[in-house]
């Protein structure tokens, strides 16, 4: 009886601990976030089934275990339907593809003609191209991960990012925050990134879609820095919008990103650093991390070097500066 | 989503004009090779210093190698141990013997007139590690063996004498108990026989006599060297089983010899740690077995 | 509590040893379980590097290991070790071998003598894990990829940039304690800072 009326004490104790949990990780799911959500899956599906007719392409693929040629789907198959073809190594691995040699592409974006596909990962010989859209990524991860950890009181809003720079030594996030003088402490950095690892575990996959400017302001009329960055974004490229998503987090980027949360290794969400007052309450924040991909060993002492100068503020272009100079930052 | 996939044998007549990113490679690069080169010189050069410690340290003690069960092992353990064990060593002298050797014993006897007790005998068995090393003593009183089981490291032993040192031709001397009693008889009252210092330990290689068969154990499969009259008792049953229970090979199971010894390295580090103290406790048992033995002359009448 | 056995003297191997061997079934007993070894072992020794199952490769990768620490340390003189490379080698020109190859190759090393990989096994096949054994020094190419050597890695770059960062401060440092001590000694004239030359940032194009 004891044992019984114990162990209903104890699982009311872990019940209560969950609840307190929930509490606080709970999503800041907000109607517009949903209606967000809704938009983009009614423009996927309404792209799919405006493929019609299936067309053949021909994908040479080059590298291990061989090339080989496969026929796919035009506008359907991805670079991961082809790692699909290859193995499962293939799939785990792969965080990017290359295109005819030169042009990066998402593992889960349609391929759209006949052409060549390299798979590209961490450790290849030049990972230049797959390290600046896992930098991309983390940035992106950020400001998901952000949207998690802070509550609705905190009138958070998302700014931008700016281009993924890896010798800066930090990927950013630029938040609006709803207090002017937010002084972080250790352990919301730490719950921060306890955040981006818990998205690292759950092995979201990264989508990629691209919209119309009109689509774009109707999903994101209700932010207010997205909408004011639109036209100049869809201005360089003809009216279209290139947006991801990462489980419910939607945000603008041009791409491209590595396929999913899962590359995210070791990371950490190192300050935020005060940049200037916006309006009469609220303030631009930078918040800036750093982090390795997965299956990096690094020893605790070279990555607390990294994590100390990762503390300083990044240099990239501010929040405040005018959008078309940071666009074109992007573009070189 | 559907797909067929064809391996088509020819290759689409595309040319592919730019670089291939590698992927894989087991080349190593220029910087590698030219980094490992410095660093093996650098390891090479540098020595390290260590206490010398005398090479027979490991016959002489060899309670302070652990045991090489590797699920037993127990480096604190190991240490407090010999810690303790160098405490036992300052209180009583623990004298260097060997199996073989013979050995007169005075230990705390509560049922003895006295209340100490001496036994003498050879040994015929030493075994365990550490503070429960022990060994066994052999003597014949009154036409009955008797054997003495003594641990090094009792604090009830108060005095340990070496009466004869010396060795045998076998690890252990179990074989007396089916010998002839003469070979374990030793007198009571045996002088001390002192070597010669620096001399080394001489081996005795005298032959026993078993008596005949029932024996305690199959002496004929053990490969006994110090015993004279085997061949004399056994038949051609034992002579054929005794070959099959052989093992050749083990001599050659470098594996099993590696799992059943402390490695040197680890040895050394061991006598390191010990061998100061252990080595003052020589010195100074020397310095009073002289102070013994020079007796002052008296003055006569 | 056994004593440790002091007749024989062995040096340590530099590879981590189970506390027990395995048995790897064999119908002749313990000493058919030598024989299979000596074949692996003889086999290592001829063609420096080997495939086969991880088992039997771990179990013999001790005894080779201990066959070439104990020929260097006893030499091609010692009448034991040469009996037992004559019994662990069954092919008898690679006793040659053992002491004059592989004997000067592993001298001065302070690392062990073999390495072992594991192999991917082929789907569907035979359950057991396969690996790979070398003796090190070997003249084939390396299995595996050196990635503390390709400075394009993200973690290089990054530990790269720092340590060019740390390098500008201290410099930047440097100048400006040179030039406060300028100033002082002569105060009249304007101070020169000495320009400190800034590590160019190699601009690192993709090369694809």
């Amino acid at each position: 009886m004891a044992a019984t009326t114990k162990l209903f004490r104890k699982s009311l104790g872990a019940l209560t601990q969950i609840q307190q949990y929930r509490s606080i990780a709970k999503l800041p799911t907000s109607a517009s976030s949903a209606q967000r959500n809704e938009l983009f899956n009614l423009e996927q599906r309404r792209q799919q089934d405006a493929i019609g007719r299936v067309e053949k392409i021909e994908v040479r693929y080059l590298g291990l275990p061989e090339d080989v040629t496969l026929v796919m789907n035009n506008n359907i198959s991805t670079p991961y339907n082809c790692a699909q073809h290859l193995s499962e190594g293939h799939c785990k691995r792969s965080a990017l593809a290359l295109i005819d040699g030169s042009v990066p592409w998402d593992m889960h974006r349609p391929l759209q003609e006949s052409c060549t596909l390299q798979l590209l990962n961490f450790n290849v010989s030049d990972p230049h191209i797959v390290n600046k859209a896992f930098w991309r990524t983390c940035s992106f991860m950020l400001g998901a991960a952000l949207q998690r950890a802070f509550k609705q009181e905190a009138n958070l809003q998302l700014h931008s990012f700016p281009g993924p720079n890896i010798k800066s030594g930090s990927f950013v996030h630029d938040i609006v925050l709803g207090v002017q003088n937010w002084e972080p402490t250790k352990a919301e950095m730490r719950a921060i990134s306890a955040e981006m690892v818990k998205l690292a575990a759950q092995d979201l996959r990264i989508e990629r879609l691209e919209v119309d400017l009109d689509l774009a302001k109707e999903m994101f009329s209700d932010l207010r820095f997205k909408s004011e960055q639109l036209p100049s974004i869809a201005q360089q490229h003809q009216s279209r919008v290139t947006l991801y998503r990462l489980g419910e987090h939607i945000d603008i980027s041009r791409g491209p990103m590595v396929g999913s949360t899962r590359f995210l290794g070791k990371c950490t969400v190192v300050a935020a650093h005060k940049l200037a007052n916006e309006g009469a309450s609220n303030a631009f924040y930078r918040v800036q991390g750093v982090a390795l991909p997965t299956g990096f060993a690094l020893n605790h002492f070279a990555y607390g070097l990294l994590e100390q100068r990762a503390q300083k503020l990044n240099s990239a272009r501010l929040p405040t500066e005018p959008f078309e100079e940071q666009r074109q930052m992007q573009l070189s | 989503m559907n797909i067929n996939v064809r391996i088509l044998t020819k290759s689409v007549a595309q040319q592919y004009a730019f670089k291939r990113i590698v992927t894989f490679s087991t080349k190593p690069t220029q910087q590698a090779a030219a980094a490992a080169v410095p660093q093996q010189q650098e390891v090479t050069g540098s020595t390290v210093r260590r206490p010398i410690v005398p090479a027979h340290y490991r016959f002489v003690y060899p309670e302070f190698l652990p045991d090489p069960k590797v699920e037993w092992r127990n480096t604190i353990r190991e240490k407090l141990e010999r810690l303790d064990m160098l405490d036992r060593r300052r209180q009583i002298e623990l004298p260097e013997f060997y199996v073989g050797s013979i050995l007169a014993v005075t230990s705390s006897d509560p049922h003895a007139a006295g209340k100490t007790s001496r036994f003498v005998g050879i040994c015929i068995h030493r075994e365990r590690c550490g503070l429960r090393a022990r060994f066994i003593l052999r003597n014949v009183i009154d036409h009955q063996g008797i054997e003495v089981v003594y641990e090094l490291y009792d604090p009830t032993i108060q005095k340990v004498e070496v009466l004869r040192l010396e060795k045998r031709l076998d690890d252990s001397l179990f074989y007396l108990r089916d010998a002839l009693p003469e070979y374990s008889t030793f007198d009571e009252n045996m002088e001390v026989e002192s070597l010669e210092e620096g001399a080394p330990v001489p081996v005795n290689d005298i032959k026993v006599v078993l008596r005949p068969r029932p024996w305690l154990e199959r002496w004929e499969r053990q490969n006994l060297l110090g015993v004279a009259n085997i061949e004399q008792y056994i038949k051609d049953k034992h002579r054929k089983s005794s070959e099959k229970a052989q093992k050749p090979w083990e001599k050659y199971d470098l594996m099993k010899q590696y799992r059943a010894t402390i490695p040197e390295e680890e040895q050394k580090e061991i006598f390191a740690e010990v061998h100061t103290e252990l080595h003052t406790l020589e010195l100074q048992r020397k310095r009073n077995k002289r102070k013994r033995t020079f007796v002052k002359p008296k003055h006569l009448a | 509590m056994n004593q440790a056995d002091v007749s024989k003297l062995i040096s340590q191997l530099r590879i981590a040893v189970r506390p027990n061997k395995r048995h790897l079934k064999n119908v002749d007993g313990p000493e058919g379980r030598l024989l299979k070894l000596r074949k692996t072992v003889t086999a290592l020794v001829k063609h420096e590097r080997i495939e086969l199952f991880y088992n039997r490769a771990d179990e013999a990768r001790g005894y080779a290991e201990l066959l070439i620490s104990n020929a260097i340390r006893h030499g091609d003189r010692h009448k034991a070790t040469m009996e037992l490379a004559d019994y662990w080698l069954l092919e008898k020109q690679l006793v040659h071998k053992l002491f004059k190859v592989l004997v000067p190759r592993y001298e001065n090393s302070n690392i062990s003598y073999t390495r072992m990989f594991k192999a991917p096994r082929d789907y569907p096949g035979i359950f057991y894990r396969k690996s790979v054994l070398e003796l090190r020094g070997n003249p084939f190419p390396v299995l595996t990829p050196d990635n503390s050597q390709n400075r394009n890695l993200l973690h290089n770059v990054l530990l790269d940039e720092a340590r060019k960062e740390f390098r500008r401060e201290k410099l930047a440092n440097l100048a400006n304690k040179l030039a406060a001590e300028t100033e002082n000694a002569t105060p009249s004239t304007p101070a020169q800072v000495p320009v400190t030359e800034q590590p160019e940032q190699s601009e690192e194009a993709p090369k694809a």
